[in-house]
């Protein structure tokens, strides 16, 4: 009782800080919020592809299939962002399960190289086709809903808007990791021979993970145009895809809310070195690199490795699923 | 006929490049499973140190070279030393340490060169050989093209006909069986690595007449690298040399008939395309895990 | 080379730039003044950059000039003039941010912009903040942008002057072949017009190659071009003039060379030859041509403007050193008729006026009938000729004229690229 009763405070203490934490910020940092939460749909979508041991490097490129999606329906077809939001992660979703079938017959290295071959020659549809997709300037106009009267061109409103729809698809992220197929999905990773020979067809779960996780960043694609009104293919290079590698591999990616605590740390970071101008690249690169060698299950491990220290530690360095 | 000519000629000089840093990619990957991210990066820094030295202090064009190929070689052993060593045991974590080294090289050579508009390096040799009419080659490429065959050359000879070449091969082949042979891996790898920043040191001194040079120049090499690298058979140097020519002539010709993005979009059609076919490329080499 | 450049992004600071160098001597000169802010929301850093900092280079350089002149009088007050910069880097997300900042927390008066994506991207909020903004490609405006303006640059509409002197200059070439990168905010806007230019004047288009930005070797390209045997060799806006022009020299091509934009030349010349250069056509001239003396010319001292800027950033001048700046003055002009320096006031003077100051004289509102609002200064314009390894203005021809007797023929074609018209 007491456990819950400290959940239930928890929760809602997060949940005003989150309310409130707009009020407190200068405009253009309210953007920067907005940008933020969607990328922590990004970051935690990415998470449930990585579930199976794969890392792909077209995440990005699915965020933008979904953002290209939405601005293509709602200018052509004039669909608003309710209808726009979820057609988005569809079309994403029906890419990734196209996709699977070339990916999916490699692994590991060859797996992370084919995602990336994939994920630019999307990319350099775009660029190449100024017809329909706008080419390197990209396409522009999309507006972002008006309901009741609120104009969610306005930042803190959108922001509510972002908050609602991404902790919606978090909440689903989660239980679908806790869920029966989510507990799959980690043994595909840790003990692929073993599932398999209990039956579990190790390809179709790793398309699945890759088909789940398209989806939701498709969705992030769409809230991110509408509330932009652009959309450019540049948005979506190897350059954004390293970022969202860099947030999770920062964050650790052992638990749900690793790579969500990279992406908010590293992003408060980025803005507060911002005056460090051209070298904030390098201090970035610099910050990977010692992660990497220094903390490699990422700042996830920190309270524990805390808790080490004083003795009180359980055996959290393991993954949390490889010995049960 | 005219235009088919030039562009065998044209694609054959681009092959030289996409050569030299492919199988500096391939020799790093084969030696240390790593996928060394900023291997764009390195010839980046190549061609640099070539504007730096050469086009803005007056040092001459083939002492240049020698620094360029110094400097990246260095930058290359440090990766080794402290990034890679360290991370052997996790592929993924070298691959990020690589993405790491990226930015800071990126933002290294934005503090040599300043921001704005991409530099340009006068060519050293200036002139053009008129074959005939409509059969022209400009005499820096053709210097660049026989630099190119002579490393490559050179590399081959290394890597047959020498002891060290031999455990390079030996280690890339199986590391676990190279090791129990008595061979020191770590020695192994640091020649892997210089040998592989040599080349793209080099191959970036040689493009610095021929090219806009920019922070982010890295990009496009990557790509291609890439390519070739699987087009060519992950852990094979001769497929990757065969497959530079190849995806060089073969970009070159969809360029001239179809257009550029065209040309990078079908080569990474390609590059799938084999990957599902044929996952070992053209050269069938297995990759021990 | 670049060392003033980084001197200059270290102190300000790419990400809340305040152009200290401007702001500080205000202070000594004239401290009773009230100080109008004037924004700058453009790419300072990335493959953009030299279409974007050189500008806040020029506008720190007038700003200066007129500060130290005791500012600027409006409604009867003294005024001076502070530069506040963001640089976006060419990003969308950076440009909203950009925006926000300078008119919700800076209180900038003005909004200066280079244009395409990251201008789309803030319209909405200059429509409802009622902010005057303004862009380097007309191509921006739409029906709806009503606080959007072009009075400096009309780009890519200046390109039928370089190609009516060429057609009258050397009326033997007969064919050309247009080369540009494929995007749709630079490449094809002035493709089109090029394309519609060269129709007017009777000369058959044998070939338009539109590439893409990820070419690193330019020797196919441009003998699948020379193939066609072209007169002319047409490069329409883009990004990639110094490795064109290279490859032209190598494989030699003798026909005209004609370009949108010529950066940096000096470089170019040091990569081929000064007699290979020499007789290319563009429509950017440097600032120390005799030719900007002519009394149509709204440009104070651009001689002096020149020397003052080569002094302080010697390899820094391109196209967009002075469409700033001249954008600046016209708001200056704009603000004084006004007799206010709050936007929409300086909106409707600017307007309002039928022969409003355009830089090289004979401006008129423009833009409805190709992007649905006038909002788009256009009138003479300079053929840049290179002679003599030193770029300089043959003659100024009139926009306005060629676009009321040919604009049905431009917007075919724009058509046939599939860019927006109205």
């Amino acid at each position: 009782m007491n456990s819950r009763l400290k959940k239930i405070i928890g929760s809602l203490v997060l949940l005003a800080t989150l309310v409130a934490i707009p009020h407190f910020l200068k405009f253009h940092h309210q953007d920067l919020l907005i940008f933020l939460t969607i990328n922590v749909l990004v970051v935690a979508s990415y998470r449930i592809v990585t579930l199976t041991g794969e890392w792909s490097l077209i995440h990005a490129v699915m965020m933008g299939v979904g953002g290209y999606t939405a601005t293509l329906l709602f200018k052509n077809f004039d669909l608003g962002m309710w209808f726009t939001l979820p057609l988005a992660g569809g079309v994403s979703a029906l890419i990734a399960a196209l996709l699977c079938f070339p990916l999916f017959r490699m692994t590991q290295f060859y797996f992370l190289i084919g995602s990336f071959a994939a994920g630019e020659a999307i990319r350099l549809v775009w660029i190449q086709y100024v017809n329909p997709f706008g080419g390197t300037g990209g396409l522009s106009g999309v507006e972002p809903p008006i309901i009741g009267g609120i104009d969610f061109l306005d930042a803190i409103p959108y922001y509510y808007l972002a908050l609602t729809v991404v902790g919606f698809c978090l909440f689903i992220l989660y239980r679908i990791e806790n869920s029966r197929i989510g507990l799959t999905l980690h043994a595909v990773h840790w003990k692929a021979p073993l599932a398999e020979s209990v039956g579990v067809d190790t390809w179709r779960y790793r398309a699945l993970a890759f088909v789940i996780g398209s989806f939701f960043v498709g969705i992030a694609g769409a809230l991110k145009v509408h509330y932009l009104g652009t959309i450019t293919p540049n948005q979506f290079g190897i350059g954004f895809m390293v970022f969202i590698l860099i947030w999770v591999i920062v964050g650790g990616y052992n638990r749900f809310y690793g790579p969500i605590i990279g992406v908010v740390v590293l992003t408060v970071f980025d803005e507060s070195i911002r005056s460090f101008a051209e070298i904030r690249p390098a201090i970035y690169g610099a910050v990977l690199i010692i992660s990497i060698l220094f903390l490699p299950k990422g700042l996830e491990s920190i309270p524990a490795k805390f808790k080490a220290w004083f003795g009180i530690g359980s055996n959290s360095d393991a993954p949390p699923l490889a010995d049960k | 006929m005219e235009l088919i000519l030039q562009s065998i000629v044209n694609g054959l000089i681009q092959g030289g490049f996409f050569a030299l840093f492919a199988v500096g990619l391939v020799l790093i990957f084969g030696v240390m499973s790593v996928v060394n991210f900023a291997h764009g990066e390195l010839v980046m820094i190549g061609a640099y140190t070539i504007w730096l030295l050469h086009a803005q202090n007056g040092l001459a064009f083939i002492p240049a070279i020698g620094v360029a190929i110094i400097v990246v070689t260095i930058i290359g052993l440090l990766m080794e030393r402290f990034l890679f060593r360290p991370t052997r045991d996790d592929p993924l974590a070298g691959l990020i340490c690589s993405i790491g080294v990226l930015f800071i090289l990126q933002v290294v050579a934005t503090l040599i060169g300043g921001d704005g508009p991409s530099k340009q390096v006068p060519p050293p040799f200036h002139g053009t050989m008129v074959v005939f009419d409509s059969l022209r080659i400009p005499y820096q490429r053709i210097f660049s093209l026989v630099v190119s065959i002579v490393a490559l050359s050179t590399l081959w000879y290394f890597l047959t006909r020498t002891k060290l070449g031999w455990a390079l091969r030996a280690v890339a082949l199986d590391r676990e069986a190279a090791a129990l042979q008595g061979i020191n891996i770590n020695r192994i790898s640091m020649i892997a690595i210089g040998v592989g920043g040599a080349l793209a040191g080099l191959a970036g001194a040689l493009m610095a007449p021929l090219t806009n040079i920019n922070p982010h120049m890295g990009h496009n090499v990557i790509i291609t690298a890439f390519i070739v690298t699987i087009v060519g058979g992950v852990g094979s140097l001769s497929g990757a040399v065969i497959a530079a020519v190849l995806y060089a002539l073969f970009h070159t010709f969809v360029t001239v008939y179809f257009g550029g993005t065209l040309a990078t979009i079908c080569g990474l059609i390609l590059m799938v395309v084999v990957l599902i076919v044929k996952p070992t490329g053209i050269m069938g080499v297995r990759v021990s895990e | 080379m670049g060392i003033t450049r980084r001197d200059i992004l270290r102190a300000t600071a790419a990400g809340a730039v305040v152009a200290g160098t401007s702001s500080l001597p205000t202070g000594l000169f004239a401290a009773s003044n009230k100080t109008v802010k004037i924004g700058m929301n453009i790419p300072m850093t990335g493959d953009y950059a030299p279409w974007g900092l050189p500008g806040l280079y020029g506008c720190e350089i007038i700003a200066k000039d007129i500060n130290g002149a005791g500012g600027v009088e409006i409604g009867g007050e003294k005024y001076n003039i502070e530069m506040v910069a963001y640089d976006h880097a060419y990003d969308t997300e950076k440009a909203v941010q950009g925006y926000k900042k300078l008119v919700l927390e800076d209180d900038v008066k003005m909004v200066m912009m280079l244009g395409g994506s990251t201008v789309a991207s803030v319209l909405p909020w200059a429509q409802r903040k009622k902010m005057l903004t303004t862009t380097l490609l007309p191509s921006d405006i739409t029906p709806k942008s009503e606080y959007l303006i072009a009075t400096c640059e009309s780009h890519p509409l200046y390109n039928v002057t370089g190609v009516e002197w060429l057609a009258k200059n050397f009326p033997e070439a007969k064919t050309a072949a247009i080369v540009t990168n494929n995007d749709a905010e630079y490449g094809l806007q002035s493709a089109a017009t090029y394309k519609a230019a060269f129709e007017v004047e009777g000369i058959d288009v044998v070939d338009v190659n539109l590439h893409g930005f990820d070419i690193t070797d330019f020797a196919p390209i441009v003998s699948s071009v020379l193939a066609k045997k072209p007169d002319i060799f047409c490069m329409a806006t883009s990004f990639y003039v110094t490795p064109l022009m290279e490859q032209l020299y190598h494989q030699g091509f003798k026909g005209k060379i004609i370009s949108c934009t010529l950066d940096y030349y000096d470089e170019i010349i040091a990569k081929t030859s000064k007699e290979f250069v020499n007789g290319t056509i563009f429509q950017f001239p440097d600032f120390d041509d005799p030719a900007l003396n002519d009394k149509g010319v709204n440009f104070p001292d651009p001689g002096g403007f020149d020397a003052k800027f080569r002094k302080d950033h010697p390899n820094d001048w391109s196209a967009v050193s002075w469409e700033y700046p001249a954008i600046l003055l016209n708001w200056i002009e704009g603000a004084k008729a006004a007799g206010s320096v709050e936007p929409t006031d300086v909106l409707k003077s600017l307007k309002y006026t039928i022969n409003p100051a355009f830089v090289f004289g004979g401006g008129k509102w423009w833009g409805s009938q190709l992007w649905g609002r006038d909002n788009s200064v256009v009138g003479r314009w300079p053929v840049v000729v290179v002679e003599n390894g030193k770029a300089r203005i043959q003659e100024y021809r009139s926009v306005s004229d060629w676009l009321a007797k040919n604009k049905d023929v431009l917007i075919k074609h724009m058509k046939e690229l599939g860019l927006r018209t109205v």
